[in-house]
């Protein structure tokens, strides 16, 4: 047994500490891919507050950097995003939602569909998001866009944001300039509502 | 002779304590490894247009798949800096009537300075990056008629956000405006370094 207990003892530490880096780097990237980022909610949306910042901690920082890299601070923009529609379902590519609100007190304001992989979707008129200079008000003052594959209306339709293929789908919410209400209180922007329209193919 | 049994509560903490420091160490290191990848594609990549030490990608369309979450109303130019050679000069000269914006990054992702067309509404920016190694009461006297900025990192980048939209007037005077953005080693480097 002497012979062979000193190798055999060499294999299993070795083998316990390889589980134990494993283990380490594992639960990092757990947390950073499956725990959504921390933040303010509105409506379905939520805002990080500490996106780009320097008072950014750690898992905050690498949350942003994978997946929002290179993002502003919330004076100069407010980022609020989501993967869910009003109802709490995951929103998918291959289904249609109707987007619905009060144009946001901001300089200037986007809606932008992007895939799984945090991409834009592929479409051949490189229409990639709405905002207020493609909306159309109603009498309300009130702003309508459609999310979806593309159908016979949506072509040359400016309120429409084709998806491709399917699978997940994040929205973000662009605020650029907004005023400083929505900076001091970003949970208090009346959001726009998400709610998918019919029944997925 | 029988060697010692192993001593597992001894090696229970040990374990503990490499899990931990794994742990932290990929959190650590996320934010790092993501922007010197985004540095070094960004310097290597031959097929981006270059000018005045600025990269001019093409509009965004769904083909760019270099950052993610890319905004598709942005046009965008990037300046990569490595202050270990010198200090680095940032001009801007324009009179591009909507949005703009400069930013600069840390190699740790941070955001660190940012000016845009309302802190500088006349259009001109002249800044000096230097590294935080650097006295900024000193750098300001060496680097007067620029605004210093200190980066936290040696390594960064800067970059430029211009709002534009399908017209095709906008399209022509956004990208004069980032045409005019210079990025430059500080020719007085010899005094400031």
């Amino acid at each position: 047994m002497s012979r062979h207990a000193r190798p055999q003892r060499i294999l299993l530490l070795t083998g316990v500490y390889l589980l134990a880096v494993i283990l380490g780097v594992g639960s990092a990237w757990l947390w950073l891919t499956r725990v959504g980022i921390s933040g303010v909610d509105a409506g379905a949306w939520r805002v990080n507050l500490l996106a780009g910042s320097q008072d950014a901690d750690a898992y905050t920082r690498a949350r942003i950097a994978l997946g929002a890299v290179l993002a502003l601070g919330r004076s100069e923009t407010l980022y609020y995003t989501t993967d869910h529609d009003d109802l709490g379902d995951s929103l998918r590519a291959e289904c249609r939602y109707r987007i619905e609100g009060l144009p946001p007190p901001a300089r200037w304001w986007s809606v932008t569909a992007y895939a799984a992989d945090h991409f834009l979707f592929p479409n051949d008129q490189k229409r990639y998001s709405v905002n207020g200079e493609t909306v159309t008000l109603d009498d309300a003052g009130r702003f309508s866009a459609t999310i979806g594959p593309p159908a016979d209306e949506s072509r040359g339709d400016p309120a429409w944001i084709p998806t491709a293929g399917r699978g997940g789908m994040r929205l973000t919410l662009r605020l650029y300039g907004a005023s400083e209400s929505v900076q001091r209180a970003p949970g208090s922007l009346a959001v726009p509502s998400i709610r998918r329209v019919g029944e997925c193919p | 002779m029988n060697p010692k049994p192993l001593n597992w509560t001894r090696h229970l903490l040990r374990v503990s304590v490499v899990v931990v420091l794994m742990h932290g160490l990929t959190i650590w290191a996320v934010p790092r490894l993501i922007m010197d990848r985004i540095i070094d594609l960004g310097t290597a990549d031959s097929s981006l247009e270059r000018a005045n030490g600025v990269t001019l990608p093409p509009p965004t369309d769904h083909t760019q798949r270099r950052i993610v979450m890319p905004s598709p109303d942005l046009l965008y130019a990037t300046c990569f800096f490595d202050l270990a050679d010198g200090p680095i000069r940032v001009t801007l000269s324009t009179d591009y009537p909507r949005y703009w914006s400069i930013a600069l990054y840390a190699s740790t992702s941070d955001n660190f300075f940012i000016v845009n067309d309302r802190s500088a509404p006349e259009g001109r920016v002249d800044l000096t990056i230097l590294p935080s190694s650097h006295d900024a009461a000193t750098s300001k006297v060496q680097h007067h008629g620029t605004q210093v900025v200190i980066s936290p990192t040696r390594r960064g980048m800067l970059l430029m956000r211009l709002l534009v939209n399908e017209d095709p007037a906008v399209r022509v005077s956004a990208e004069a405006a980032r045409r005019s953005l210079r990025c430059s080693r500080d020719a007085r480097r010899s005094a400031a370094v």
